[in-house]
């Protein structure tokens, strides 16, 4: 059975990190020199994330429908996007496997991949605060 | 279960959570073999060949050969397309791939170094599934049954007769192209990518000027060390690093002083199949930038990058340090001794080599300003392969390596 029931919920967490990352004054800056938008494309349940980094713009973050344009689109399953923010999923691998699939310039998304990793335990605080320990043991 | 750490791990030793390793292509090596190339690809399937290469390699009269070979084993040779350049592009790829339709081909033969075949890769993917090249970028994308889920649907069938001893994109399923619009490289790997079949004959290296052997050889030699280092490394990959490594030490230096060493030629041409892989390291994620801002050749980046890196590595923990002392045994050196002291060996070993074949030294050398270091870092930071090095580089890590290599 799928982590997540239905959109709203991939939204309600995974979707509310990618946007306290938007607005995280250290973090944010960070992510927008990689200079691009990306779409995330997630399967059980179908739902859609779409992320604008931008140097010397604003973060913007859509859940669902979304007018912006994506460079890069990364396609999953959302149980593999949510047990890559419990810190489980090897990218390389996933990749490798085709577990994660990535079109457009996948070399703008693996730079962020370093930068993620002090947001692994916000991920899992999020889920803590929600009392959604179920979660946790991905 | 604890899943593997998810950057930075180390995985170079013990039983590791997942490996793939696949190798698609039948290779044959040996002599006089452009003369049957008909007779080995028409077992591929092929009927009516387009032939893809440049105008160096048409002008030495190698095509000619191959084309003879082609019809003497009852193929058609339906068109030939010399126009690929130095740095290859997407344009490039679409436009081969439009007149191989235009000529009525059902197969592709790259003759050429790596630019060549990456661009006869890509051509075949876009000519057999249509869309464009830049549409093409992505890894593991390419058109699949069952939804995208099931088996990936093949490519016209293709062959490669490398003439350089380097890249290894004759036994690959990656391809690299630029785009020169938006000035990037896009990079594309699949299954389907791997060619059918490559001939290795030390008589598509004849006319190889001995300063591009050196350098398609210390390309070859990088992925040898690179690839038995990586976080991607496996049992599978090692024992081709390590046959790669000793044939590279055996032949290189020698193909390189007399370019008429047939023997040299052709078993550097085996050793760069063998080495080649896409697990790497920062040394590649330092040479791709340095090729795509400064035009500095992809084997000479590596040759002058790899000493600094190695170093670099080796300071990163006994098990990062064990996996150079294989290699050092291999070529002779003294394995034992501190960690760093076991890379700093290395590293001289390499630079030895690099001066020994007369290549450029110091990137300062080849059109690298000072001014530049900072782009480079960040395009370095920016290469997947960055994610496969056994010791994690900061941005400031690169800056330093690319000072020490200028
Ligand atoms: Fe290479």
């Amino acid at each position: 059975m799928p982590y997540f029931k239905d959109a709203d919920e991939v939204y309600r967490f995974i979707g509310r990190l990618f946007q306290d990352l938007s607005d995280d004054e250290e973090l944010g800056p960070k992510f927008r020199k990689a200079d691009t938008t990306v779409q995330y494309q997630y399967r059980n349940p179908e739902s859609q994330i779409t992320v604008k980094m931008r140097e010397g713009e604003e973060g913007q973050v859509d859940l669902g429908e979304t007018d912006m344009e994506p460079e890069v689109v990364m396609t999953m399953e959302a149980d593999t996007a949510h047990r890559f923010w419990l810190g489980k999923v090897n990218v390389t691998v996933a990749l490798a496997r085709g577990q994660m699939k990535a079109k457009g310039p996948v070399a703008k998304i693996l730079k962020l991949v370093p930068l993620v990793k002090p947001v692994f335990p916000r991920y899992r605080q999020m889920l803590e605060e929600a009392g959604r320990q179920d979660l946790q043991e991905a | 279960m604890e899943a593997a750490p998810q950057f930075g791990a180390r995985q170079l030793s013990g039983f590791k959570d997942f490996c793939q390793f696949a190798h698609g292509t039948r290779v044959i090596a040996g002599r006089d073999l452009l003369s049957s190339a008909g007779f080995e690809f028409a077992k591929e399937g092929a009927h009516r060949v387009f032939v893809v290469t440049d105008q160096v390699i048409r002008a030495t009269g190698l095509v000619d050969k191959v084309e003879a070979g082609l019809m003497d084993g009852g193929l058609e040779v339906v068109g030939i397309f010399d126009e690929v350049p130095q740095d290859s592009s997407t344009e490039v790829c679409d436009r081969c791939a439009e007149q191989a339709r235009a000529a009525g081909a059902d197969a592709f033969l790259a003759v050429g170094g790596g630019s060549v075949i990456d661009t006869t890769k890509v051509a075949d993917s876009v000519f057999t599934h249509g869309g464009s090249a830049r549409e093409s970028e992505g890894f593991y994308l390419m058109p699949r049954a069952d939804d995208g889920m099931g088996a990936p649907l093949p490519i016209a069938p293709l062959a490669a007769i490398p003439t350089t001893a380097g890249t290894g994109s004759e036994v690959s399923m990656g391809a690299v192209v630029k785009d020169h619009e938006n000035k990037v490289k896009l990079e594309i790997a699949d299954f389907p990518l791997f060619p059918r079949l490559a001939i290795l004959d030390p008589e598509s290296t004849a006319t190889l000027p001995a300063a591009i052997a050196a350098a398609t050889g210390m390309d070859a030699l990088t992925h040898a060390v690179e690839g038995y280092v990586s976080l991607d490394a496996n049992p599978y990959q090692d024992g081709r690093s390590l046959v790669a490594l000793r044939m590279i030490r055996d032949n290189l230096e020698r193909a390189v002083e007399d370019t008429s060493d047939e023997e040299a030629r052709g078993n550097m041409l085996i050793a760069a199949s063998l080495a080649i892989t896409i697990g790497l390291g920062s040394t590649h994620s330092m040479s791709h930038p340095c090729g795509a801002r400064f035009g500095v050749p992809h084997g000479v980046a590596n040759a002058i990058n790899l000493p600094h890196v190695i170093r670099f590595n080796a300071g990163g923990g006994a098990d990062i340090a064990d996996r150079y002392r294989d290699l050092n045994e291999v070529l002779g050196l003294e394995s034992g001794g501190s960690d760093s002291a076991v890379g700093d060996r290395l590293a001289t070993h390499v630079e030895g080599m690099i001066e020994r074949m007369g290549l450029p030294t110091r990137l300062s050398q080849v059109g690298v300003p000072e001014e530049g270091i900072p782009a480079l870092a960040d395009g370095a930071m920016g290469d997947g392969l960055t994610l496969l090095n056994p010791r994690e580089p900061t941005e400031e890590d690169y800056v330093e390596l690319f000072r020490r290599a200028l």
